[in-house]
């Protein structure tokens, strides 16, 4: 950008006068307002990871088991509000976020279900065999990617171990007095967890087991709310997919799910990335993208959305033939060598060159 | 929510994501809000002033990133200039509507870029130690506007006159879900500013500088495209001040006295900006947008 000042706004002959003024003001504030001082000590991590212990275990239901995580000392753990999640680092290394299901007034220890899945990536079968009472784990967070917002009239749908975040904002919905439903699906009664809790708090509940009922419909389901509610769904990607898609003909009005990590790579192929300035070459296997790769090698690179919509973990390639999957570049920009890093991969063996 | 209510601090921990939003103005009037040309400008300067501003947020707060030492904010600060920078990509898109319109932002849109280039932006030839404190002086500007437009945020998710008057509803879905988005991270560029400073008098001269010129940038915005709108409203097409306060007194822009107000409250020692706004409000208007809903799929 020229450094000489731009036009007039009202194309008068001469250069902008309030331009002019912010350029002197400038030009004598940041010398002055950034003279290097004795450095302050920067501030304490707010949230370090902390380490929790397995202080009880027990089965919930078919195939459920529930933690309850407190601090070894028994201090009162950080506050969190329904819909909040925990990051767990599993002993394997695996990390792995579970919903906080207890009672946010209840600040001895956080409490996590876990149902077992056999076909999944491991993280819950670990959590079933390998956390006895006692394990010492250490868990990031509570983050909150699902806030309840209280409205008025709710209709809470939940499908099977869906139930962990929805049961706090049903309790808190109770304590609220607001006016609330709970549509709870499941294959089998059997395999619902916390079914006795939820009729303690009162509200109208129903539950729609797939033995008695049948696999229902989105559309049925969001039938029961009345007009102008807000709906919360958690539960199986094909559920919320159906929620989502049924919802504007449904009478409610407002829609809150739970926003998950980036899906897992499809189709990917491994290739490497060629650091040019530095010279370091990074194999990204078919798994990673390579934005996971880059950040270990350069932690300070920026990233953000990591679904190929925001722009911000963009990179030039100098050269290689990249294989676009991003939603935001346009032709212009990938023809002048610009890649978004968080989807974008490239053919099998492929080496492309990074401006880095 | 009354403190009582609020054991937790509003935001606390919430998990700031961008959203996918698009928007379609190929059927958005010059004066989206009916017969009301002024208060229509006034908010137009949003869509001149934040592609370039939020481009300069996502620059500064990139620079930033080497600098923090605390992984919670760190992950608040990724989340933060993902939003930003589809924030700036939707008002752009607004813009390129009034060029094809016929009003042509050029003139004010040339002197904002150059003014987050040339004034706020890198400055050639600094030692590393004034590099880093041009970077935290930046930071603390940045906390200054972030106060104002979470006070914007929270007027327009309140501003039910614009309903009224017959704003047009994919332009207020727009500012809502944008002014959401703002209330939900109004935390983030302070909290930076506090770790990478906590003291007091950066943040007490960067507002006195930031509040002015923030103030200055808009009425000269206002005028201008006004002055440039190709429908004049009247024979003698120029913006004035009781225009601006009659459409204000309707609750179609923001009061000048209540923006005053929020800027001397940032200077509070006790500040923070979650005492501002409502989370849940803004939670629960973007699950009720049309476009942040349709992002969502």
């Amino acid at each position: 950008m020229s450094r000489s000042l731009p036009p007039d706004l009202y194309g008068r002959p001469r250069a902008d006068r309030m331009m002019r003024v912010l350029a002197a003001f400038g030009d004598a504030f940041f010398p002055l307002s950034t003279r290097p001082r004795r450095r302050c000590r920067p501030a304490a991590a707010n949230a370090p990871p902390r380490n929790l212990v397995v202080a009880t275990r027990r089965a919930e239901a078919e195939d459920v088991v529930c933690l309850r995580l407190a601090a070894p000392d028994g201090a009162a753990l950080p506050a969190w509000r329904p819909g909040a999640h925990l990051d767990l680092h599993l002993p394997s290394g695996r990390r792995r976020q579970y919903s906080l299901c207890g009672d946010p007034a209840d600040r001895a220890a956080y409490r996590i279900a876990v149902r077992r899945i056999e076909t999944g990536g491991g993280g819950s079968v670990e959590v079933h065999d390998a956390l006895p009472e006692g394990t010492r784990l250490t868990v990031s967070g509570p983050r909150n990617a699902f806030p309840f917002a209280a409205e008025p009239c709710v209709l809470f749908i939940a499908g099977g171990i869906g139930i962990t975040p929805i049961l706090p904002m049903a309790r808190e919905a109770a304590r609220r007095g607001l006016d609330w439903r709970l549509v709870y699906t499941g294959r089998s009664r059997a395999r619902l967890p916390f079914t006795d809790e939820l009729r303690q708090l009162g509200g109208r509940i129903e539950i729609v087991s797939g033995e008695e009922h049948g696999i229902p419909a989105a559309a049925d389901l969001l039938r029961r709310a009345p007009a102008g509610a807000a709906v919360y769904a958690c539960g199986p990607v094909p559920m919320l997919d159906g929620i989502k898609a049924a919802f504007d003909a449904s009478p409610a009005t407002a829609l809150h799910c739970e926003r998950f990590a980036p899906a897992p790579i499809r189709g990917g192929h491994p290739f490497e990335l060629h650091l040019a300035r530095s010279g370091r070459a990074l194999p990204v296997p078919a798994d990673r993208s390579a934005l996971d790769v880059l950040r270990e090698a350069v932690p300070a690179a920026a990233y953000s959305c990591r679904r190929g919509l925001c722009g911000i973990c963009r990179q030039r390639v100098l050269t290689g033939l990249v294989e676009h999957r991003d939603h935001r570049l346009t032709d212009a920009e990938r023809a002048g060598g610009a890649m978004l890093v968080c989807v974008s991969r490239a053919p099998a063996g492929e080496r492309l060159v990074l401006d880095l | 929510m009354s403190p009582a209510e609020s054991p937790v601090h509003e935001h606390d921990n919430l998990v700031l994501q961008p959203r996918d939003v698009r928007f379609d103005w190929s059927r958005l009037p010059m004066h989206w809000i009916p017969g009301e040309p002024t208060a229509t400008h006034t908010i137009n300067v949003l869509h001149l002033l934040l592609p370039a501003g939020e481009r300069w947020f996502v620059r500064v707060f990139k620079q930033a990133l080497p600098l923090i030492t605390d992984d919670r904010l760190r992950e608040d600060v990724l989340g933060f200039i993902g939003q930003e920078a589809i924030h700036a990509q939707a008002h752009q898109g607004v813009l390129d509507h009034l060029l094809a319109k016929g009003l042509d932002p050029g003139p004010y849109v040339r002197q904002v870029e150059w003014l987050f280039h040339r004034v706020l932006g890198e400055r050639p030839g600094l030692t590393p130690e004034r590099a880093r404190e041009h970077v935290v002086e930046r930071v603390a500007i940045i906390a200054a506007v972030e106060h104002f437009t979470a006070f914007l945020g929270n007027w327009v998710l309140n501003a039910d006159a614009l309903d009224l008057a017959g704003a047009d509803p994919v332009m207020l879905d727009l500012l809502r879900w944008h002014g959401a988005e703002e209330v939900e991270h109004r935390s983030v560029a302070y909290d930076l500013l506090r770790h990478l400073d906590p003291g007091y008098a950066r943040r007490i001269r960067t507002m006195a500088i930031t509040g002015p010129a923030l103030y200055w940038l808009w009425i000269r915005g206002a005028r201008f495209l006004v002055a440039a709108d190709p429908q004049p409203a009247g024979p003698r097409q120029k913006a004035s001040w009781r225009g601006f306060l009659a459409a204000s007194r309707r609750g179609l822009l923001p009061s000048p006295g209540a923006a005053v107000c929020s800027g001397a409250r940032y200077v509070r020692r006790g500040y923070h900006p979650t005492q501002e706004g409502s989370t849940r409000q803004a939670v629960a208007y973007l699950a009720t947008s049309p476009a942040a809903r349709a992002a969502a799929h």
